[in-house]
């Protein structure tokens, strides 16, 4: 029986899980994509805003590619109600659409800190493509970029802002900088190789307002003298879309509640990506992880069940890295358990620093500060991220890398790592390449 | 298209014929580069036992691709050896790759804001060809871990201490 499949938000997560129901389903089904934009992968923005690519490398499918699909895309609208007793899916023009079994994954919006001003000219949020393109008419050699908040995102695209000659302020109301993504130590050590290469932090600072003065920017704080600037990028958090949701009778945590196969409270109602609340691989509570790689796993376990299939999902690992001024900055899984055992090692020579977190003799999370010329950092990346997603036991190994973080690769090896990971894929199967139908244009 | 699994070949790697020569290394960074340059290659020979034996280690070419599915503009895509390869004019080097593959086999190259990794040679892989005493062979089998349990007996020694 072919299906009538409404996929809701054209990101990450959804195309994904578009790719991964044509993969699977035996029978042609009828897919309808309502997206609000255009399909597109936000992490690539950082390189439409550098010029190292052109804004055509950021779509994930053309117009072309998704009627090659045959997928029926309502590009520019947006869901705005979701009957669940009814089948019946209501879009902004106050069109409707039915379908069998839908797929929310409307994912999530910049938000700015709610201070006078921040709606003004020059003053950006940098979570959309066309909030890349209002930044990148902006920004030139000489200009001077304020960046209020030093979270991952804002992360992601400082070496873009300095690229175009720009010179960089960060401003953080935290005391220090990546305060969700590493802890102290590895904060001091990002701060002082910034700062070295020639960014001005402020951390601790509370801004207040934001003016206009005479045709630049005027950015007030709760203490401490005003900065004039250019450009005001607002990176300071963002939040899930799940107002439209309201009365859809789907639970709604923090995200929509999903279970083990990406489902909802009601049963033919999917959720994926950074909307949803799904299981985190290291704790097993549920939990939203908003990033890239919990989009496309999501997106393709709740595809591959739509399709009819079985599959269930071991639960999704958080993973970040990012290159500043060429020194990589990277976490995984529980990097703040407070109640891990941790060993950390710092090379004095050189700016790298490591944390290990452990429970037991399992791996559970990890720190990685190095120079991104660096191969071993870059190989140990993988490693460590290898070590705490197989959750091998270390055994004995786990008092050598406790002495000596730098040295992950016996200890890798030796456990027998390789053995537990091979196995193991989303699917139950090989992944396909996007080959035939190329995610990329 | 995916070639039935059977038919495609693998890099078996047979650690205990290892000598540490690093041959592999040289004609791999120069298939891969044009440059003899270990430090671009994409098989890496580790010591073990303080320095008394050595393997090559590199992509197992796993069945979930995690390098491929974490791709973003799907620039990875798997060549005609099966291999999972790298589109460099796709790439644009934002190392979710290097973080998603578990194996710690991807790499980059901070010259060309590009991901590397072994891809075979796409069909005539010359660490394989290079290395004299057939540690690294190129055969029709299942991949596997190879070093596993050469490496456990062989590092237990040097960490712990022989007991
Ligand atoms: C600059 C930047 C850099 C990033 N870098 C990284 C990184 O390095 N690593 C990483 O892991 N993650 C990164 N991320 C985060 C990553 O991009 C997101 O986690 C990912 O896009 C989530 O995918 P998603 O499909 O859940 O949501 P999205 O990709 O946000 O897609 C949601 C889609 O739904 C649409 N939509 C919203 N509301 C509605 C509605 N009511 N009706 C219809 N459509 C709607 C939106 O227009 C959009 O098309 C970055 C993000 C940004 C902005
Ligand atoms: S570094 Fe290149 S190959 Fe790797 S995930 Fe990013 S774009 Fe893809």
């Amino acid at each position: 029986m072919a299906a009538r499949h409404l996929i809701i938000g054209g990101g990450t997560a959804g195309m994904n899980a578009i790719r991964t129901i044509r993969e699977e389903e035996g029978e042609r089904s009828e897919i309808v994509l309502v997206s609000a934009e255009r399909p597109y992968s936000r992490m690539v923005l950082p390189y439409y805003l550098d010029r190292s690519i052109a804004e055509s490398h950021v779509f994930t499918a053309t117009p072309r590619v998704l009627a090659d699909w045959g997928v029926k895309a309502q590009v520019g609208r947006r869901a705005t109600a979701l009957d669940t007793k009814a089948n019946v899916c209501t879009l902004d023009d106050g069109t409707t659409v039915e379908y069998d079994d839908c797929l929310i994954a409307t994912g999530s919006s910049a938000v700015k800190a709610p201070v006078d001003g921040a709606d003004g000219r020059g003053v950006h949020s940098f979570w959309t493509l066309d909030e890349a393109r209002a930044v990148l008419a902006e920004i030139g050699p000489g200009s001077h970029v304020v960046m209020v908040g030093a979270g991952f995102i804002a992360f992601t695209i400082l070496n873009s802002i300095l690229a175009l000659g720009a010179t960089l302020t960060i401003v953080e109301v935290a005391p220090r900088i990546l305060p969700r993504m590493i802890d102290d130590a590895g904060a001091k050590l990002v701060e002082d190789w910034l700062t070295k290469h020639g960014v001005r932090i402020r951390t601790g600072v509370k801004l207040t307002g934001i003016e206009d003065a005479k045709g630049r920017k005027r950015l007030r704080f709760a203490a401490g003298g005003d900065i004039l600037c250019d450009v005001v990028i607002m990176a300071t958090g963002i939040k899930t879309n799940l107002e439209w949701l309201k009365g859809s009778g789907v639970t709604v945590n923090r995200g929509v509640v999903v279970d083990d196969h990406l489902r909802s409270s009601v049963r033919n109602v999917y959720a994926a990506g950074d909307i949803a609340e799904g299981r985190d691989l290291i704790t097993g509570e549920p939990a939203v992880h908003a990033i890239e790689p919990t989009a496309q796993e999501h997106g393709r376990v709740a595809g591959a069940n739509m399709a009819g299939k079985d599959v269930g999902y071991r639960g999704s690992l958080i993973v970040n890295i990012v290159e500043v001024c060429h020194l990589d900055v990277a976490s995984f899984g529980a990097w703040d358990d407070a109640k891990a055992e941790a060993a950390s090692g710092v090379k004095p020579d050189r700016p790298a620093y490591r944390k290990l977190l452990w429970r037991g003799d399992r791996l559970t999370g990890a720190i990685i500060l190095g120079p991104s010329s660096d191969i071993w950092t870059t190989n140990d990346v993988g490693m460590l991220k290898g070590l705490v997603q197989s959750g091998v036991s270390l055994a004995r190994f786990k008092a050598h890398l406790k002495r000596n973080p730098f040295d992950v690769k016996p200890a890798f090896i030796a456990s027998k790592t390789t053995s537990a990971l091979l196995p193991e894929t989303i699917l139950g199967r090989p992944s396909k390449a996007p080959g035939n139908t190329p995610v990329a244009v | 298209m995916t070639m039935p699994a059977t038919t495609t070949n693998v890099l078996r790697i047979h650690p205990e014929k290892c000598t540490g020569c690093l041959r592999c290394e040289l004609a791999c960074s120069y298939m891969q580069t044009g440059a003899f340059h270990p430090a671009k290659s994409v098989i890496r020979v580790s010591p073990f036992e303080g320095h008394t034996s050595y393997a090559p280690y590199t992509c197992t070419q796993c069945a979930e691709g995690w390098c491929m599915t974490a791709c973003p503009v799907g620039a990875i895509t798997i060549n005609a050896a099966g291999a999972k390869d790298v589109l460099d004019d796709t790439c644009v080097g934002c190392k979710l790759c290097t973080i998603a593959c578990p194996y710690g086999t991807m790499f980059y190259d901070p010259d060309t804001r590009k991901a590397f990794k072994c891809n075979l040679c796409g069909g005539a892989p010359a660490c394989a060809e290079a290395c004299p005493t057939a540690a690294i062979t190129y055969e029709a089998t299942a991949t596997a871990d190879w070093l596993g349990e050469f490496a456990r007996e062989r590092t237990a020694r040097v960490l712990v201490g022989a007991r």
